[in-house]
Order: structure tokens, then C-alpha cells, then sequence
């Protein structure tokens, strides 16, 4: 039943799609405004089947249906609620549902967004685009990753249960969800600019249009990568929140080049330049989310995420051929249209700092891509295996991240076409007096590491140039109409919400920058072999064994050593590092027990499970600084929330309507106005 | 202030200070325990995805950290323990893979894209600035004039309206 009504939903949302597609060609062949009002509605039927499909999953999972293999694979009865309803994105068919699910979503989001506009050739190619991705992954459903196979012969009476990785901490049933906002999100933007290349309406209409749906993703993603990172340090035991894992790297890769992309794309919108380069990133972006996609589900690589070896690969690496193909060949089409007349006319700019950022962007994404294929590829050129892992990423990514540190305090106080050196100078001053004092204070009082030292002062650099920035605009407006300073903030923030979010943004990634290098060069660890009783020591925290604790569950039994706490001569409370076994499971799972604040974490793991004599192998670690990466995490996460908002005076763009000065948003005006009066100054 | 044009360098003169001091020392670390470290986190956990000896927990990666302590205080260079683990696991056991073969391409070629980037990001500035600036055509003017106006308008509205 359960089955029976996801098999139909997929062959509806395929059908769907696939019609969809066919009438929408078929309208932009002949010039029918009709056909291509009604392709449009094709957009409700794919939503209608991915809802359709997931909730039969969900409903079957949560009904103990073990006639389906996909829940006999993934579930179990004593597997708790939360862990039940996240199994539908535990394993591979599941997540392609779940892609499916959200791709939907965007896709009823672009389409309410141009429901006015649906005859427009535009939008048509558009949703058309999109209807195309929606039925490459209904079809997935249909073939490689059928997620309602029945269960050949008997219906047995309980299954699995999830990956144990996957039903011990709470953060599962948001990290997954999270990332495929984002990276599912990424269609959007590609949708429009196949739009507009194949269109040839190249102005800049169409970007303003996507660019909010651009930014949500990205915040999403951002968010998704972060969970991820607090997934693996609370779950996996080694201490660690980033492995450099193929499939961290994999999400990290489009996240590279969308950033990229939202600074970029401010030159566009400005100076109408680099529009070949954003075409280019978007496409990139996308490619990058389908090729996560297959290094994630293939099983090429060994990593915690490929949990199947299956035939998607293939398909997925298929689609991946098609969709830089089509990219490729679209922009090289276009090219004669893409050339744009300006040009920029010194690098100590604002749109120079913008190249340079997207130079190191690229870089930073290359740099990530080849270090995680080059394996394959070595292995398939000549059989012999090598690795490519963490040494290698951080002596190639560290001095990117600190270059681009260095450009994220000084390119916002830089003016648009060129900077003379009185304007450098007021602008950047105070700001790099208090880098500079900062870095020198540190290192005096005991700091140590060039890279550590560099991140701590560019981040202050960072601070104090937006402190700067946000003092210097509250003032002239409480000079200019008399209002009071958090009145004149208020104004000032609202009026350009853009602006100010993004430099949230940037006080988020100055907290992430910060957090990085205090946990990574400052972090502590050792083993102590401990009997009952008995203490160790480690940075002033004083650690004793108390004993073990044994706990049953019908889902799991932990076994657990107390350990007591205490630091100068307080007792700061019981931590139980465990091992957890589930029944189903052959290995056990270590879970570590962390006392988390705010200046540093202590992080218990069990190395050796206690004896029945009551000995035991704790692994202890102080590792600084870590929670900032999740509070800065949030702060970005806040700051993109900001910059979308909208704007209660928005006035409606449309996309495709040509020339840049129409397209030209409200904000641009009014800060590149803010930007002159401010250079007069 | 009379620090005036010299500011900026001052501020950066200060800051390269600190991380000479930063810098100073801890340069180069080579006693044993710092030695054993540095070569865990460059070899991989055998049983492991992907984690380095450093960083794993299991009880493989701990024997390869007591088999690296023993070397080391046997006097064994750190090139020699590498390589008597490559002899072992084969290349793979490298988290960083050496300058050498097939793997020279992952340190040579992101190097040489930077280097081509700037070299072609030089070269767009160069040929901009030979480039004579564009001049404003009639029409360009015209509609700045109306967008001013324009502007204009919407302000005086807006400063008109009475406060909410």
C-alpha cells in the first residue's frame, strides 16, 4: 500500500517532469504564451509527487512497514522517533527522495516567484531547466535508487535499525536536511542563467532575480557544512571536527565557488563586467553539487558517507557529462554576446579586491578538488594507490584562508574604480592600528604560530574595519536628520540590508577564522591508562575513574566509564566517555563525552572500554576554542538571514529586462550614492 | 595625526614584529615527542577512512604511534621511518604524497594556475589601462540627468511625508 503509493508518486513526479518538459519546448518552439502558462502548472504536479513519495516513506517507516527493503535496511522497532523520521535520508535511496523533496520546493518557489511572467520565454526556459534536473532525479528513483523495492519473500518482523553513526546524536536529523537546502538550492541560479544564456538575454535582470535564491542556499549550505562539523566532533570520538574526508570536501567545493560567485556578482551589478566569469561560477556551483553527489553516493571513495556501493554512479557521472557540456557550450555560444565594455581601472579598488578574492576562491576550490580526485585518478592512470589527506590540504589551504582573511578587511573600505591613499589611509588607519596592537599584545603574552598570530590579527583587522564602517555611517545620519544613535543604527541597517548582512557575515567568518586556529594550534591531547580510584592530570584539569556504568536499551547498550572532573580543587562534575553497541551492528561505537565552554573544551573519549577489573583507557584532550566555531556558524547564519529579509520598499525587478540600468537594483543605487558622498568626504 | 602618510606601514611594521616574536620560539621543535607527532599526522590510519595515525583512535593506529616512538628513540631519521612505511603499506600510507612520480601534479599544478592567474589578471590591467576611458555619449548623460531627477523627486516625497 505504502510502497504501492510512493511507486505511483515517482512515476508521477516523473511523467510530470517529463511532460512538463515537452510542453514547455514545445511553446517556446512555436511562440505559444498558452502552452507555456500551462507547462508551468506541470511545476505543482512534481511538487505533489515529491511530498507524495517522501510522506509514504516516512509514513511506512514510522509504521514499522518491513515489507519495504529500504525500511527493513534502515529501521528498526526500538529505533526512537527522531532517528526514524531522519532515516529517510540514512541511506542513498532515501536521500535522493529527500533530494527530490526539496528540489520541489525551490522549484514551487521559483514558480510562485514568476507567476505573473510564466509566458515569458525566460522563465520558460527556466522551469524548464529545472523540470529536466526534477526528472533526472525522479528517474534515479525509477532505476539505480529505487527507494520502494518490496522485500523478496517473507515480511520479516523487524529490520536493521539506521547506521549506528546515525542514530546516536540528535544533529543528524538536522545536518542532512540543512545541506540539501543548500546544495539542492544551487539549482535555482543554474535554472535562470541557462535560462539566459540560451535566451541571450545576458543583461543583468535575471541575475538580480535569482540572486536572493542564490543566497539562501548558500546560507543553508553554510549552515549544513557547520552542523556537520559539530556532528562529527560530538559523534565520531577522534577529536576532530574536519578530516578533509572526500565528502567534506564535497560539500565544501560549491560553497567555494557560490561564495565566489555573491562577490563577484556585485561587479556585475555595478559595473556590468564578468559576466562569462558568473555564468561560469554558477554552472561550476551546480556541476559541484552533482559531483558531490556521485563521490558521496557512488562508493568510489571510502569516507563515513558512502554507505552503498550501488549503480547510481554511472548515472550521476552521466548527468554530471551533460550538465558541463550544456554549460560549456552555452557560454561559448554566447561568448560574443558575454563581452562586456568596461573595464577596471586599478587593482586597489573594490572590484580589484572582488578579482582577487575570486582568483583565491578558485584557487581554494581547485586546490580542494584536485587534492580529492587526484587519488582516483592516479589509481585509474596507473593502479597504484596514493592518498591525498590533511597535511597536504593544510599546507596548500592555510595561506589561501589567510589571504583571503587580509582581502576581507581591506576590500570593504575600499571605493569603487579606484582608491587613492588618503582615502586608504582614513579608512584603514585605525583599523590596522588595532590589528597590529592585537597581534603584538598576543604574542607577547605567550601566543604562538605565525598562521595563529596572522588570524587573530587580520580578524581584528576584519572587526575594526566594519566597526569603523557601521560608526562612521550611524553618525552622518544622526548628523543628518538629528535622531538619536540607536534610531540612526536602525535606520542605517534597514536602509541597506544587504550591505550590513554581509558584514555580519564577515564578522561570522572572522569568529570561524579565529575559532580554527586557536583549536588547531592550541589544542592538548594524551592517553591515560587509569584503575579505579586512580587520577591523571592534563592542562589543570584533574581526571579520576570512578567506575563503569552499564546501560541497556531495546535500542542499544552503552558501556560507559565515569569519569569525575575537577579543576583547582573544584569538582566540575561526572563525564562518561562510551562505547555503544547496537544490536545489529558488528563494530562498536565510540562516543566521546565533552565538557563544552566557552574558552575550551575537554573531550573525553574511551580508547579501551573498562575491564572487569575495572581498568580503563581514557583519551583526553583540551581543545580551545571549538564552540566559537559553531557560535560563529550561527552569526553567519544570522547575517545571510539579514541580507534576505526583505525589504519593505522593494521595488519588482524583472529578470530579463536587459540593459543593466533597468535591472539596476534600488540598494545599488543608494549605496553607490553612499559610496560618493562618502568618498567627497 | 602627524604619523600621517606613514601610518599604514607603521601599523604593518608592528604588525610583522609580532610574528617575528610569535615565530621565534618555537621555529623548529625536533625533540622526540614533537617528532613522533609531526610523523603521526602525516601517515594513515590503515583501518581507518581517511584519519591520520595522530588523530585515530584505533588500536592499529596506536601500535603505528608506538612503532614511531620506538624508531625515533632508536635514532632513526624521519625519512627513513617514512620509508620503511612506504616499503610496508606502499605510497598510500602518505597523507602528504612526496614531491616525486605522479603526485608532483597535485603540488606543481595549483602552483602554476596561481601563478598563471596573476599573470593573466596582470595582463587584463595592463591592457585596461591602455584603454582609453569610455566617454559619456549624449544619451548617457540624458539619462543620468533623469535618474537624478528622478531621485530627486522620491527624496523630496519622502522627506515630505509626515513620520509614521
Amino acid at each position: 500500500m505504502k510502497a504501492g503509493l510512493g511507486t505511483l508518486a515517482v512515476a508521477v513526479g516523473l511523467n510530470g517532469s517529463a511532460l512538463g518538459v515537452a510542453v514547455l519546448a514545445l511553446g517556446l518552439r512555436r511562440g505559444d504564451e498558452r502552452l507555456l502558462v500551462a507547462g508551468r502548472r506541470f511545476v505543482w504536479v512534481v511538487v505533489g509527487a515529491a511530498v507524495a513519495a517522501a510522506g509514504a516513506m516516512e509514513w511506512a517507516l514510522v509504521s514499522h512497514d518491513f515489507s519495504l527493503q529500504y525500511v527493513v535496511d534502515n529501521h528498526a522497532r526500538a529505533t526512537p522517533l527522531l532517528y526514524t523520521i531522519a532515516s529517510l535520508w540514512g541511506a542513498l535511496e532515501g536521500s535522493i527522495l529527500l533530494w527530490a523533496l526539496v528540489l520541489g520546493g525551490y522549484l514551487a518557489f521559483a514558480a510562485r516567484k514568476f507567476r505573473d511572467r510564466a509566458g515569458d520565454p525566460l522563465v520558460a526556459w527556466a522551469t524548464l531547466t529545472g523540470l529536466v534536473v526534477a526528472a533526472f532525479f525522479f528517474g534515479l528513483m525509477i532505476g539505480p535508487a529505487n527507494p520502494f523495492h518490496l522485500v523478496g519473500g517473507p515480511t520479516p518482523t523487524d529490520g536493521a535499525g539506521p547506521n549506528p553513526l546515525l542514530q546516536n546524536h540528535p544533529l543528524m536529523a538536522f545536518h542532512p536536511p540543512m545541506l540539501y537546502l543548500g546544495y539542492v538550492g544551487f539549482t535555482v541560479p543554474f535554472m535562470f542563467a541557462i535560462a539566459a544564456l540560451v535566451t541571450g538575454r545576458l543583461g543583468e535582470g535575471w541575475l538580480v532575480a535569482t540572486r536572493r535564491a542564490t543566497l539562501i542556499a548558500w546560507g543553508f549550505l553554510t549552515t549544513g557544512i557547520i552542523l556537520g562539523g559539530w556532528w562529527s566532533y560530538e559523534v565520531l570520538g577522534w577529536g576532530g571536527y574536519w578530516a578533509w574526508d572526500p565528502v567534506e570536501n564535497a560539500s565544501f567545493l560549491p560553497w567555494l565557488t557560490a561564495t565566489a560567485y555573491l562577490h563577484s556578482v556585485m561587479v556585475q551589478e555595478r559595473r556590468g563586467m564578468l559576466r562569462v566569469w558568473n555564468l561560469s561560477l554558477l554552472v561550476a556551483t551546480f556541476a559541484l553539487t552533482i559531483l558531490g553527489t556521485f563521490l558521496t553516493r557512488s562508493g568510489v571513495i571510502n569516507s563515513v558517507h558512502s554507505f552503498t556501493q550501488s549503480a547510481i554512479g554511472p548515472a550521476l557521472l552521466g548527468f554530471l557529462g551533460v550538465v558541463v557540456a550544456a554549460g560549456v557550450g552555452l557560454i561559448g555560444w554566447r561568448g560574443d554576446r558575454l563581452r562586456a565594455p568596461g573595464q577596471i581601472d586599478s587593482p586597489v579598488s573594490r572590484e580589484g579586491a572582488f578579482l582577487a578574492n575570486n582568483v583565491l576562491f578558485a584557487g581554494f576550490a581547485f586546490v580542494v578538488l584536485l587534492g580529492t580526485v587526484f587519488p582516483l585518478v592516479a589509481e585509474a592512470l596507473n593502479g597504484r594507490q596514493l592518498s591525498v589527506g590533511e597535511p597536504y590540504f593544510d599546507r596548500m589551504t592555510v595561506p589561501i584562508g589567510i589571504a583571503l582573511l587580509f582581502l576581507m578587511a581591506v576590500a570593504p573600505a575600499l571605493p569603487w574604480r579606484v582608491a587613492s591613499a588618503g582615502v586608504l589611509r582614513r579608512r584603514l588607519a585605525g583599523p590596522a592600528w588595532f590589528a597590529a596592537v592585537t597581534m603584538l599584545g598576543l604574542a607577547l603574552a605567550g601566543a604562538r604560530g605565525v598562521a595563529q598570530i596572522l588570524a587573530f590579527g587580520l580578524g581584528a583587522f576584519a572587526v575594526g574595519g566594519i566597526v569603523r564602517q557601521v560608526v562612521t555611517a550611524v553618525r552622518s545620519r544622526m548628523r543628518a536628520d538629528g535622531s538619536g544613535p540607536a534610531r540612526a543604527l536602525r535606520d542605517v541597517t534597514a536602509g541597506n540590508r544587504r550591505l550590513y548582512g554581509g558584514l555580519i557575515v564577515h564578522v561570522g567568518v572572522v569568529i570561524v577564522a579565529v575559532a580554527l586556529a586557536a583549536s588547531q594550534g592550541y589544542g592538548v591531547k594524551r592517553e591515560f591508562r587509569l584503575s579505579k580510584g586512580e587520577s591523571a592530570t592534563l592542562n589543570g584539569y584533574r581526571l579520576t575513574f570512578v567506575g563503569r556504568q552499564v546501560t541497556e536499551t531495546p535500542q542499544k547498550r552503552t558501556v560507559a566509564a565515569r569519569v569525575e572532573v575537577a579543576r583547582g580543587g573544584d569538582v566540575l562534575g561526572v563525564y562518561e566517555p562510551a562505547v555503544q553497541i547496537f544490536p545489529n551492528a558488528t563494530q562498536a561505537i565510540g562516543t566521546p563525552s565533552v565538557r563544552t565552554g566557552l574558552a575550551e573544551d575537554l573531550y573525553l573519549t574511551l580508547v579501551s572500554s573498562p575491564t572487569d577489573t575495572e581498568e580503563v583507557t581514557i583519551g583526553a584532550a583540551v581543545n580551545p576554542m571549538v564552540l566559537w566555531l559553531w557560535i560563529g556558524g550561527g552569526v553567519m547564519a544570522l547575517g545571510t538571514a539579514a541580507a534576505v529579509w526583505p525589504t519593505r520598499r522593494r521595488r519588482a525587478v524583472h529578470p530579463g529586462d536587459g540593459a543593466s540600468r533597468e535591472g539596476s537594483p534600488p540598494d545599488a543605487w543608494e549605496s553607490r550614492s553612499r559610496t560618493l558622498t562618502e568618498a567627497a568626504r | 595625526m602627524r604619523l600621517g602618510r606613514w601610518s599604514l606601514v607603521a601599523a604593518g611594521m608592528l604588525a610583522v614584529a609580532a610574528l617575528v616574536v610569535a615565530a621565534g620560539s618555537n621555529g623548529t621543535d625536533d625533540s622526540a615527542s614533537a617528532r613522533v607527532e609531526h610523523l603521526s599526522e602525516q601517515l594513515r590510519c590503515p583501518t581507518c577512512q581517511g584519519l591520520s595515525v595522530a588523530d585515530s583512535p584505533a588500536s592499529t593506529a596506536r601500535a603505528i604511534r608506538e612503532d614511531v616512538a620506538r624508531r625515533v628513540a632508536a635514532g632513526e631519521t624521519d625519512a627513513e621511518i617514512k620509508a620503511a612505511y612506504v616499503d610496508r603499506y606502499g605510497e598510500w600510507i602518505l597523507l602528504r604524497p612526496r614531491g616525486s612520480g605522479v603526485a608532483v601534479v597535485v603540488w606543481a599544478v595549483p602552483v602554476a594556475a596561481l601563478v598563471l592567474a596573476g599573470a593573466g589578471l596582470a595582463a587584463a590591467f595592463r591592457r585596461w589601462r591602455r584603454q582609453a576611458p569610455a566617454q559619456p555619449t549624449a544619451d548617457d548623460r540624458a539619462l543620468v540627468e533623469r535618474e537624478l531627477d528622478e531621485r530627486g523627486r522620491v527624496e523630496r516625497a519622502r522627506s515630505e511625508r509626515p513620520e509614521p
